[in-house]
């Protein structure tokens, strides 16, 4: 007897263009105690499915076929209203906007409690403790009255997880309960999923992009796609068998599983070094100093792939716009092919500006949306004096032709444009001054694992064609493992350790790295792992 | 402790502020064209009469020495004498200002419930015929000018039907309430659209956040949603327009004031201008200043009081 059967469930959302399905025929059934994973790439219709089966879709929303929880047929407001809670619960992605900022955390645990078991306000206080407790808040009592901006993003997801639980459902809906956290506090997150599923049999669905993490905690998963379900099954048969083309293609896409796309060259010289570099801002309220960066020294070499790793808060980004000069360091110096960077003007600036380029994470809001894709990539080469505008705007399509987007995009403005497409205007924008060194901070994050793959393929062609210095930034060290030459680990502002990602990866001397690429989720780890 | 240290910080805030007001208040009166002397004594004065009252006043000393004898007088309070009444600035100022406030005081008892009670029910129905019903009625209020209801108001209400007093303050309590009816009304009829479009945009942006439907998943019912969550972060971005309005209407109750002949500070402020009654002037200017420092840091502490988040 299954605990939820979803049946033929279909999502329509009207548009100027008539209405659009979001989720066509989805069918899978939940048994008590088990961890269902649903993947997929945006717009799969993953998480419509999710939050169709708690009445959370907006009101245009049609919605057709039966979702039938423990017998009883979820087809009202009022039916879903009565398992909502109580019966079912869900979390969110992003734990921060999904608390409210005007509310202390003990209240939001507390909350339901005083609704659906009548409990007084100081009995609902005293069992919200315990749950903050259960969800491993540190010292949870000096905690109740905190308010959520105090608390960091991993205990905000404690939070959000406590006050779902709060009145014991038997399903918990996750919708990438995970995304936005840094990994090692996901794989605590992850954890205490875990745990309550075995201790307290909690039967759970998990949406996700990342398959690494549905491999870690999931019995069973189903691949999503263009709002269908292709495919279903045990998540070893669905691995290390996928039928569908489309699954094989989401598996060969994973970091783990993408071709070794460095190649350690021999010690060529140095390109940008950084010594002793330091960053210090005061802190708002004044009197006190953030050390964003503190004594960081490290040499990228020319030609190389120099990845910097760390999660939020460590520095890495401010390392970045300290190279080109977007901060003013307040102590050490920055050093280009042996000249200090801070010294430069006049035109040895201007030339330091074409020669380190930038592309950024977002890829929407790093274009200018009144622009279209051939004026943003002409941009920088006319307004530097080097073509006039006619020919920079024939030099643009050069440029679409080397990052792969085909010439009839010229005219698209960024809407128009999918997140991949975007980032490729974005690298085609930094080439277009023919650069020495791209920094490309986090521009694969935002993008789909798949697409991921391709952007990874198409940088490294360009490295090699283009005989660039790349200095990659990013939280995932799969990713950096696979594509950089050396590697550096940030964390809080200091450099902790540095050296060929070989060597690093095989063997890290510190702790903090150590405990980083144990919490990476990888795929083939996880299963295998699980054997 | 925390809420005190972001009171004293926003206090130490103002003082840089004040400093200016009483710049800009004291090089109001230097940069008037002509000599103040002049203006008092009359074109045909002597010479001699001229020189002994520049020094009875002290103009022929520097203008830093003049300055902080201005800002000694102002924090005894001597704003200076009025030209036209022939009595202390700060005694008109008071006798006026009351009756101005209470005015302010008036609107805002009629406005602020209306302005709820539509932006409520028309971000509950957004979209439906309430909301739209209500869009009208808003639209209408703010594109009326004030004076031509108040006209109307008046010739209707006041001297056709004979049910309110069309012009002064009244004595007492009651009496203010009956004489200031029509200026309330036709005040509040201009401002609580402005309120309402401001909070129902704020009621439904807030109606999609993210913890609303975090609340949902948590089966909570909509009226507490509704109240607890939505309305009290949809009224903190209104809270700011509110300051910012009540400020204007201290200042810019003219027109209403002169309409219903309502002897407040809008009205003083006319008569000073017209008379270059320019001590007035100066006190007037340096009171709305006040005034509006004043209102700012009151809504800085009422909204901290609601978001801890500003406080810190």
């Amino acid at each position: 007897m299954s605990l939820v059967s979803v049946q033929g469930l279909s999502v329509t959302f009207p548009s100027e263009k008539g209405p659009v399905a979001a989720v066509r025929n989805v069918s899978f059934d939940l048994k008590p105690g088990e961890i269902l994973g649903i993947v997929g790439e945006s717009g799969s219709g993953k998480s419509v499915t999710c939050r169709a089966l708690l009445g959370l879709l907006p009101r245009r929303a049609t919605i057709g076929g039966r979702m039938i929880y423990d017998g009883r047929d979820l087809s009202g407001p009022a039916e879903i209203q009565a398992v909502r809670g109580r019966e079912i619960s869900m979390i969110f992605q992003n734990p921060a906007s999904h608390l409210d900022p005007l509310m202390t955390i003990g209240d939001h645990v507390a909350e339901p409690l005083r609704f659906h078991f009548g409990l007084s306000a100081a009995e609902a206080r005293a069992e919200a403790l315990k749950l903050l407790e259960s969800v491993r808040i540190r010292d949870a009592a000096s905690r109740m009255d905190a308010w959520p901006h105090q608390l960091s993003g991993g205990m905000k997801q404690r939070v959000l997880i406590a006050s779902a639980l709060a009145c014991k459902p038997r399903l918990l809906l996750a919708d990438e309960p995970t995304t936005a956290l840094d990994v090692t506090v996901q794989a605590g997150i992850l954890q205490l999923l875990r745990d309550l599923n075995r201790e307290s049999g909690l039967t759970m669905a998990l949406v996700s992009h990342d398959l690494g993490v549905i491999a870690e905690i999931c019995d069973r998963v189903i691949v999503m796609r263009g709002g269908e379900v292709i495919e279903s099954g045990p998540v070893r048969d669905v691995v290390t068998n996928p039928q569908h083309e489309y699954t094989r293609l989401l598996i060969g896409a994973q970091p783990g599983r993408l071709p070794q796309m460095a190649e350690p060259q021999e010690a060529p010289a140095g390109l940008v070094d950084l010594k002793d570099v330091a960053v210090h801002f005061p802190t708002r309220s004044g009197g006190g100093i953030v050390r964003a960066v503190d004594g960081v020294n490290l040499s990228v070499r020319k030609g190389e792939c120099f990845g910097i790793v760390g999660e939020s808060g460590s520095g890495k980004s401010t390392v970045a716009r300290t190279i080109v000069r977007l901060i003013t360091p307040t102590g050490g110096r920055v050093m280009f092919e042996g000249k200090s960077v801070a010294d430069l003007s006049g035109a040895d600036l201007t030339a330091y500006r074409r020669a380190v380029q930038m592309v950024f994470q977002s890829p929407f809001d790093s274009l200018n949306p009144r622009m279209t894709a051939q004026q943003t990539i002409a941009e920088p080469i006319w307004r530097h004096g080097l073509a006039s505008k006619s020919a920079a705007m024939e030099r643009a399509l050069e440029l679409m032709d080397m990052v792969e987007l085909p010439r009839s995009f010229a005219t698209r403005r960024p809407r128009a444009l999918s997140g991949g497409q975007c980032q490729r205007v974005g690298i085609a924008r930094a080439l277009a001054l023919s650069p020495r060194l791209l920094i490309a901070d986090e521009v694969t994050s935002a993008l789909d694992v798949t697409v991921q793959a391709q952007i990874l393929r198409l940088l490294t062609r360009l490295r090699k064609e283009h005989d660039l210095t790349v200095i990659y930034i990013s939280h995932d060290l799969t990713v950096v493992r696979k594509f950089c030459d050396r590697v550096a680990v940030f964390q809080g502002g200091r450099l902790v350790e540095t050296g060929a990602t070989a060597d690093l990866f095989a063997s890290p001397s510190t702790e903090y790295t150590r405990d980083l690429i144990a919490a990476a989720p990888d795929m083939d780890q996880a299963m295998a792992e699980r054997a | 402790m925390n809420s005190i240290s972001f009171i004293g910080r926003r206090l130490l805030q103002i003082v840089p502020v004040l400093i200016g007001i009483s710049l800009v208040s004291f090089f109001l009166i230097m940069m008037i064209p002509g000599d103040p002397v002049r203006m008092v004594l009359g074109p045909r004065a002597t010479e001699e009469a001229v020189t002994a009252m520049r020094q009875e006043w002290g103009l022929d000393r520097p203008i830093w020495a003049q300055y902080l004898s201005y800002i000694g007088n102002t924090l005894t309070g001597d704003l200076g004498q009025s030209l036209k009444f022939r009595i202390p600035v700060l005694d008109l100022v008071l006798q006026y200002l009351p009756r101005t406030l209470f005015l302010v005081a008036y609107v805002l008892v009629i406005a602020l419930p209306a302005t709820i009670l539509m932006a409520v029910i028309a971000a509950r129905n957004e979209g439906r015929w309430p909301d739209q019903l209500i869009r009208v009625i808003s639209i209408l209020g703010m594109t009326i000018p004030v004076f031509w209801l108040g006209v109307l108001f008046a010739r209707y209400f006041g001297v056709k039907l004979g049910w309110f007093p069309v012009s002064g303050y009244g004595d007492g309590f009651v009496e203010h309430l009956h004489h200031l009816f029509l200026p309330a009304v036709s005040t509040s009829l201009w401002l609580a659209p402005l309120l309402t479009r401001n909070l129902r945009a704020a009621l439904i942006e807030q109606t999609e956040a993210d913890y609303v439907a975090a609340s949902r998943a948590k089966g909570l019912p909509e009226g507490y949603i509704f109240r607890r969550h939505i309305l009290r972060n949809s009224v903190l971005p209104t809270l700011n327009l509110l300051g910012v309005m009540i400020a204007f209407l201290i200042g810019g109750s003219v027109v209403v004031e002169i309409v219903y002949a309502v002897p407040g500070l809008g009205a003083l402020m006319v008569g000073s201008v017209l008379g270059r009654d320019y001590f007035v002037i100066q006190g007037l200017t340096l009171v709305y200043a006040i005034a509006t420092v004043a209102i700012t840091l009151a809504i800085d502490i009422f909204t901290a009081a609601i978001d801890p988040r500003t406080s810190e």
